[in-house]
């Protein structure tokens, strides 16, 4: 953030100044440039609170602030939740007068965030206590009720910028805090514990090099199987559990060999200890258990990183809504709405459940749905649906029934079918350890039979050591290490990775399939070519365009909001479904379909055959020119799907678009197979059907249409700007919306099976050599258990090497 | 060498506090979020003139409790 830089774009948004636009304030003694009303009263707020230090401190720039707030109005918009039953459903009284809520943030850029929310509501009268998570993007808030009303601290996070909803606790989301606590506490304890019996350990080998009394060693092997015993079982139940439960229904998993190495090394050394024979490995026990319980928690924190796991579709509906109650509309929870209700969608709100247009004339935007980006005119006797956007005007909607029976309901459901559905990831270390534990355990109960007959008293050091050497520590610790480190190496390079096993599904795909509007194009229209008629000038047409559009809520109206606008318009007149017309030096202009400005210009030649949607414009009977809008192609999707198909993978193009453009488009960009016009059901049964014959389907996609096939679709990509939803069905989300990381994320897949074949081998080759010499007594169980610790290492270092980032191409 | 018989129980009792202290911040969901904390590290040793000027909001404010 350089003042060149500070120069061109907003200080608080980091979006590019419009020319002519001047919203500056003092922040640090400096002179700062915003670029519109919303970010100057965020960062007005931030440095009168005595916190401009923020704006040091972050390492990204802030989203830009919805401008529609203004103080009075957010407050009003908060104020049904100090509505006590709906207040409930986010907070709990905690007997002293005080309340906890949970409020879900969005918007968070970086960790200074989090120090700003905190801070800035902690200023707050009335409130106690401020703390933001940061990987769950919550805030909770413990504050005395009679002294702030919850619609007030609603709409301080709001006026700092951020959105804000209430947090509701689900149950999967429960579950997944308390496993974390619970695994931190048994890492906790084995450490700990690890280190008193490390001592104790380091004092016994002292002792058998220099010579120690009987009674002293006695002492330590009497204490450290009392904390060994401790940690066994807090520490290492986990084990035990798995594998019982997985014998049970006849499956041997890796946590067999772990649970029986464990247990049989413990019992072994309790029995030495017992009798005062032979020897105590209780070191070896709780490093073993403290080294594998620390790989699985890196490795799932790692995967649960930017997990977005809270958000479902209902949470894209807004909270409140303009409900009729008599003669006069008033504010209400959306969750009471019920069959019959009628409710006031206004222009640019989000329509909160499936109904019937009763009054009105406007367009709702339904992309999220079908993947068209131009909305549909809906007038009286029309139905909208939850989750589309209203964008032209006021509509009086009646509902036709509750939240379960929308259509985004009906969306949320078929994306639990289809992860019901989803083939089960076949794990290369879980194959062949089924086979692998059979043959160690085998190998450890022959051996222990052989010495039996030999030598009694050797059989069971002998046969621990067949079990020790083979002990697969480092089998184990291959996938988890190889992963992790994979994903992190991505994380770096902009990828979130969140898929279980997900990487490996990438190795072996088959068929890469697209999503179109938002994945292989930007997903907003953008100005195409422009037709000049009457040989007027491309800028003058465009400045006047863009003056007529500068208020209109209509997507075509955004790819407009780059052109300073031609001054001295007035008279701005929005014809629903039609275009926009106004009066410039006294002439009426027009912008819009070529039915609307035949009316004024009947000269108008006819529209254009080009691909895109067209807009005429025209100046007191004269036609200006025709402006074709187009979602524009993504700079590098042509190399990408270049790229693809040398490496032989089969690419489909899947939209929910059925234009002619869809087809022009996948043509040129090489698909194998194009289909147009498909709903989210028919992408599913596709990629369902493509399954069924053998093939391994990765998708890209965006859209909430495209959540339910990336949960079916063995492996899925989200690229940025994806929808909440889509995100969390995805198993990679691409931060940048760089296509090129697709084919990255396949390169780290690649490599990160190579490693792991590296340290499967190794694993498998070390036992094959040392099970024979151990079987044989040649190798004393504390040489099985450095080597068994060496081998892990190996491992471990064997995949830090994937912990690179990638190369750049 | 009897000393072993004292300092061992101590050295016990003192992992045993350490536990419980590990358990109970864990718990009190201290451990929640690691990502925020590994950064508000760096953030504590701010300048003197906006610590200041913190304060001195909190006053106009009223007492926070």
């Amino acid at each position: 953030m350089t003042d060149a830089n500070a120069s061109k774009v907003c200080f608080h948004c980091g979006d590019p100044l419009l020319a002519g636009s001047d919203f500056r304030i003092v922040i640090g003694h400096e002179l700062r440039d915003m670029c519109c009303p919303g970010c100057r009263a965020v960062a007005q707020l931030i440095a009168d609170s005595g916190m401009a230090r923020f704006y040091a401190q972050r390492t990204e720039y802030n989203l830009r602030p919805d401008s529609t707030l203004d103080d009075v109005s957010t407050e009003a918009q908060f104020q049904l939740y100090d509505d006590p039953a709906l207040a409930a459903t986010f907070s709990e009284d905690d007997g002293d007068g005080l309340t906890r809520v949970r409020l879900l943030l969005g918007g968070m850029t970086c960790a200074a965030c989090t120090w700003l929310i905190e801070q800035s509501v902690t200023q707050l009268f009335g409130v106690k206590s401020a703390v933001v998570n940061l990987s769950q993007s919550r805030l909770d808030v413990v504050l005395d009720r009679e002294r702030l009303p919850l619609s007030r601290l609603f709409a301080r996070v709001a006026a700092l910028g951020y959105s804000v909803k209430p947090f509701h606790a689900n149950a999967q989301r429960e579950q997944m805090r308390r496993e974390y606590r619970s695994d931190l506490r048994r890492l906790a304890v084995a450490g700990l514990g690890m280190m008193q019996v490390g001592m104790f350990a380091v004092a016994l080998h002292a002792g058998e090099l220099q010579g120690i009394a009987r009674e002293y060693e006695q002492l330590l092997r009497v204490v450290s199987l009392g904390v060994t015993a401790f940690i066994v079982m807090f520490s290492a139940r986990p084990f035990f559990s798995s594998a019982w439960r997985h014998l049970r229904h006849g499956a041997l998993v890796m946590d067999l060999p772990v649970a029986l190495a464990i247990g049989l090394a413990f019992t072994a050394s309790a029995y030495a200890t017992a009798t005062g024979t032979g020897q105590v490995y209780f070191d070896s026990v709780v490093m073993f258990t403290f080294l594998l319980l620390l790989a699985r928690f890196a490795e799932k924190r790692a995967r649960l990183a930017g997990s977005l796991d809270w958000f479902d579709a209902e949470s894209a509906l807004p909270d409140a809504v303009l409900m009729r109650c008599g003669d006069d509309w008033q504010r209400q929870a959306r969750q009471l709405l019920e069959r019959g209700d009628r409710v006031l969608v206004r222009a640019g709100d989000t329509v909160p459940i499936d109904g019937v247009v009763g009054s009105g004339e406007s367009a709702v935007r339904e992309d999220a749905f079908s993947g068209e980006s131009l909305p549909r005119s809906v007038s009286r006797g029309d139905t909208v649906f939850a989750g589309t956007v209203n964008t032209d005007a006021a509509l009086d909607i009646t509902a036709s029934g509750s939240y379960g029976d929308t259509r985004l309901a009906a969306l949320q459901r078929s994306i639990e079918t289809a992860s019901a559905e989803k083939p089960p990831i076949a794990q290369t270390a879980d194959r062949i350890a089924g086979w692998f534990i059979g043959g160690i355990l085998l190998a450890t109960g022959a051996t222990a039979w052989v010495w039996y007959s030999i030598a009694p008293e050797r059989a069971l050091w002998t046969a621990l050591s067949v079990l020790v050497i083979s002990c697969p520590c480092a089998l184990a610790l291959a996938t988890p290490a190889a992963l992790s480190n994979a994903a992190n190496a991505l994380r770096r390079s902009g990828v979130l990775v969140r898929g279980e096993g997900a990487l490996e599904s990438v190795a072996r795909v088959t068929h890469v399939l697209f999503d179109k509007t938002g994945t292989l194009t930007h997903g907003e229209l953008a100005i195409g070519r422009v037709l000049c008629l009457d040989g007027t000038s491309r800028t003058d047409v465009l400045a006047l365009a863009a003056a007529l559009q500068r208020y209109a809520n209509h997507p075509i109206a955004r790819a407009f909001a780059d052109i300073a606008p031609a001054g001295g318009v007035s008279g701005v007149r929005f014809d629903v479904g039609r275009g926009v017309s106004g009066i410039w030096r006294g002439h009426t202009c027009r912008i819009g379909s070529e039915e609307y400005c035949r009316q004024i210009a009947p000269s108008l030649p006819t529209q254009p055959d080009g691909a895109g949607y067209w807009v005429a414009v025209t100046l007191r009977g004269q036609p200006l020119a025709w402006i074709a809008l187009e979602d524009a192609l993504r700079d590098e999707a042509s190399a990408l799907t270049a790229e693809l198909k040398s490496r032989g993978t089969r690419l489909e193009l899947v939209t929910g678009d059925h234009s002619r453009q869809a087809a022009v488009m996948g043509n040129k960009l090489g698909f194998d197979a194009i289909r147009v016009g498909m709903s989210p059901q028919d992408k599913s049964a596709h990629v369902a059907a493509l399954q069924k014959q053998g093939a391994t389907v990765l998708m890209v996609g965006d859209g909430l249409n495209d959540a339910p096939v990336l949960r079916r679709a063995n492996t899925s990509i989200a690229v940025a700007g994806a929808t909440d939803l889509a995100r969390t069905q995805a198993d990679f989300v691409i931060m940048d919306g760089d296509l090129h990381r697709v084919t990255r994320i396949i390169d780290k897949a690649l490599q990160c099976r190579r490693t792991l074949y590296q340290n499967l081998a190794w694993a498998l080759g070390y036992n094959v050599v040392g099970i024979p010499l151990a079987a044989l007594g040649y190798i004393p169980p504390w040489a099985a258990a450095i080597g068994m610790s060496l081998s892990s290492l190996l491992v471990v270092a064997n995949s830090l090497r994937l912990a690179r980032p990638l190369r750049r191409t | 060498m009897e000393s072993l018989y004292l300092l061992i129980p101590i050295a016990l009792v003192f992992c045993v506090i350490a536990i419980r202290l590990l358990l109970w911040a864990i718990d009190n969901g201290q451990y929640d979020d690691l990502d925020k904390e590994s950064w508000r590290i760096l953030d504590d040793d701010d300048s003197g003139r906006e610590k200041d000027h913190k304060t001195h909001r909190d006053e106009d404010n009223g007492p926070s409790t």
